[in-house]
């Protein structure tokens, strides 16, 4: 009764949230289950089976694929924290030009995905700007093929992907900085720690809540990484997105490109699973 | 107040009534920029004002057409009078219904279109297309280059090799492209080395398609690192880079080539032949009418109009596309002649790959065997019979399905 009377007093406001739940539902749960669906059903008979799980478990893409995926994630994340942090402590110091460092250092962040691509290809093209500078350095006789497949185009892509997004993550640890009381540094300077020690004894273990928002977020962004793959690599490199993307609309096979999805999906959700757990478990020790 | 109100309604009544008074045509064309300003400016004008109608065109991509169309159809609100279609992608349209036939105008077709363009729209005896657009893979080479190192364009397999390995050991690095970035790029230059050794593309396993990975094998370590990233549009910009010094494309890569980046030294020709024959992979695009289209009958005067010289030589002139009427070329400038002269000798040898519903499964496995042989260096038998039987697999699926 209580809940029906609640209802009523409502109404209003259901109806307003109303559209947007329809928005969700039509466009966002909708489409997720057709494509669970979809990829249960078998492409000549459409019975459900596991047939396109084992038929892209099977691929030698799809493995390639997946292993793409969590390379690129793992190295784009390392070399995101590390410049990351490098840049927010360098960030949180005093000297002149600060400003504009900063303001120079968050331009990527506005940066068009698509737009980041393009430039990344002029850059890292055989005949690119990379490989110039390089050759005029006398580095390299020959030009280097940073795009063609293997474990220097995961590099690339890693280094590419980290150029946009690093920003954020100095962001995140600049705000975490700030939250490190300075008395603490103070007092380290007095018992006569260097620079070093003062980082690895206070700065890191009080910022560990804060570097672990961004591996978990930029994990969950980097698994769905698509243009950039797509511009910068080809087929050469597939990751789960641009696999499931070639087998939707190069190969017309929506079967299999619903089984890459939901892979892709189930990875996402543990990732986010574990991002809430963690958030979860830090409300409750500030008692937020 | 008033006033303003009463000519805002005089305004969007006089609107209203312009577009009910004329005849709204709706055409669907998979175009890049440049193309629909020629065809905004220079041709739907003329059929505009020939025929007091309206044209109301939009891009569609030809792989999303046939769900678009489906959908349409399936929702009995058909709003596409018209449409272009990659000549690759037709038998779904027909297989699904989705297209009128238009056997019973057949005769209309105007004579001098090349016989051969007609075939591609005929299934079975119904005829459900009309040619509008013929495409043939040329091979374009640097000449400056060819002259520096006293070389000839190849005309065989051997000498294609000879010449791969003569640019390799001048700079050290391979100078031939081949598109390996995948998909129908990837497919449609392979399928003609399959055919040219005389062997049959969706066997995977015949002598033929041995021979061709072979061949491939062969090539691979004269190929310019680019090639995995070759596809129809960034072979033109290797091309003008210089990262290729010879690769095959469609002609439309001559507009680009020459006239924007002024590469005046890229010749074409036709190409080089295969152990058996010489074949080169004949594309283009088709006009359809939808099933259930509103307004059929100017829809079919479109078409013709499209095939009129009249249109065709504004296509070559501005665009640069290749000609489904041969009395057409007239118009084209003197420094677009020897390109077409490559044109229409390599479409002497062209040919048809078969519309079939499966092109997708074989385009995906044709790929694979490719990565895997050329890229992952497999041996050629193992792999390629897998892709017979796997092959195999599907064309049953989809006879019996039928």
């Amino acid at each position: 009764m209580r809940r029906a009377a609640n209802f009523k007093d409502y109404r209003f406001e259901l109806l307003l949230i109303l559209p947007l739940a329809l928005y969700v539902i039509g466009f966002t749960l909708g489409p997720i289950i057709y494509a669970i669906l979809l990829s249960f059903q078998e492409q000549f008979t459409n019975n459900f089976s596991l047939k396109n799980y084992y038929q892209i478990f099977s691929h030698f893409q799809f493995k390639n694929a997946l292993i793409n995926t969590f390379a690129i994630t793992i190295l784009s994340l390392i070399l995101e924290l590390c410049v990351g942090l490098f840049l927010a402590v360098l960030l949180t110091r005093r000297f002149i030009g600060k400003g504009l460092l900063r303001a120079l250092m968050l331009l990527p962040l506005g940066v068009p995905t698509i737009v980041s691509a393009a430039n990344m290809r002029y850059i890292f093209d055989s005949q690119g700007y990379l490989n110039e500078f390089l050759s005029r350095l006398h580095l390299i006789n020959l030009p280097i093929d940073w795009t063609g497949g293997g474990g220097l185009s995961i590099f690339t892509l890693a280094l590419a992907d980290a150029w946009k997004v690093t920003p954020l993550v100095m962001l995140i640890l600049i705000a975490g900085l700030e939250t490190i009381p300075l008395d603490l540094f103070e007092a380290a300077r007095v018992d006569g720690a260097s620079f070093w020690q003062a980082f690895r004894r206070i700065t890191l273990p009080l910022l560990k809540p804060f570097i672990t928002i961004p591996l978990i977020v930029r994990g969950i962004d980097a698994f769905r990484l698509f243009e950039l793959p797509l511009t910068l690599v080809g087929s050469s490199t597939p990751v789960l997105s641009t696999y499931t993307y070639f087998e939707y609309f190069q190969y017309n096979n929506p079967y299999t490109a619903a089984a890459s999805a939901v892979i892709l999906l189930i990875m996402i959700i543990i990732s986010a699973t574990i991002y809430l757990k963690i958030s979860r478990e830090r409300k409750s020790i500030y008692n937020l | 107040m008033k006033r303003i109100i009463t000519l805002l309604f005089l305004l969007v009544f006089i609107c209203g009534c312009r577009s009910v008074g004329k005849d709204v045509l709706r055409v669907v064309m998979g175009l890049t920029e440049e193309e629909w300003q020629v065809m905004r400016q220079d041709i739907f004008p003329l059929f505009e004002k020939e025929h007091d109608c309206r044209i109301k065109a939009y891009q569609v991509e030809a792989q999303d057409w046939v769900r678009k169309l489906e959908a349409m159809v399936s929702a009995n609100k058909v709003t596409v009078d018209v449409f272009s279609q990659d000549n690759m992608r037709l038998y779904p349209l027909v297989a699904k219904k989705l297209v009128e036939d238009l056997t019973a105008y057949v005769d209309k077709i105007p004579s001098q279109i090349t016989p051969s363009m007609k075939e591609v729209g005929v299934f079975r005896t119904r005829t459900y297309f009309f040619p509008y657009r013929p495409n043939v893979q040329i091979t374009y080479y640097n000449q400056k280059k060819f002259n520096e190192y006293n070389l000839k364009p190849p005309k065989t397999w051997d000498e294609l090799l000879k010449v791969g390995k003569r640019f390799k050991e001048a700079e050290g690095v391979g100078r031939l492209g081949l598109k390996l970035w995948g998909g129908s790029p990837t497919v449609a230059q392979v399928y003609e080395l399959i055919v040219s050794a005389g062997g049959e593309p969706f066997e995977f396993n015949d002598q033929g398609c041995i021979d061709t990975f072979v061949f491939l094998k062969k090539l691979y370590p004269y190929l310019s690192v680019d090639s995995k990233k070759a596809k129809w549009d960034t072979t033109n910009t290797y091309l003008a880079n210089e990262s290729f010094y010879l690769a095959q494309n469609w002609p439309f890569g001559v507009n680009i080539i020459v006239k924007e980046y002024g590469k005046n030294e890229i010749k074409a020709y036709s190409g080089w032949r295969g152990p058996k024959r010489e074949a080169h992979t004949v594309g283009g695009e088709v006009l359809g009418i939808p099933k259930g289209a509103k307004n059929k009958e100017l829809a079919l005067k479109f078409i013709l109009f499209l095939e009129s010289r009249e249109v065709q030589e504004i296509l070559v002139s501005k665009l640069g596309w290749p000609l489904v009427r041969q009395d057409a070329y007239g118009q084209i400038a003197e420094w677009q002649e020897p390109y077409f002269e490559a044109v229409e000798e390599a479409l002497k040898e062209g040919v048809y790959r078969p519309n079939v519903l499966y092109w997708g499964d074989f385009e995906k496995f044709l790929n694979e065997a490719i990565m895997r042989i050329l890229v992952n260096q497999e041996e050629i038998k193992p792999v390629l019979n897998q892709y017979h039987q796997k092959m195999q697999d599907v064309i049953i699926a989809y006879e019996t399905r039928c």
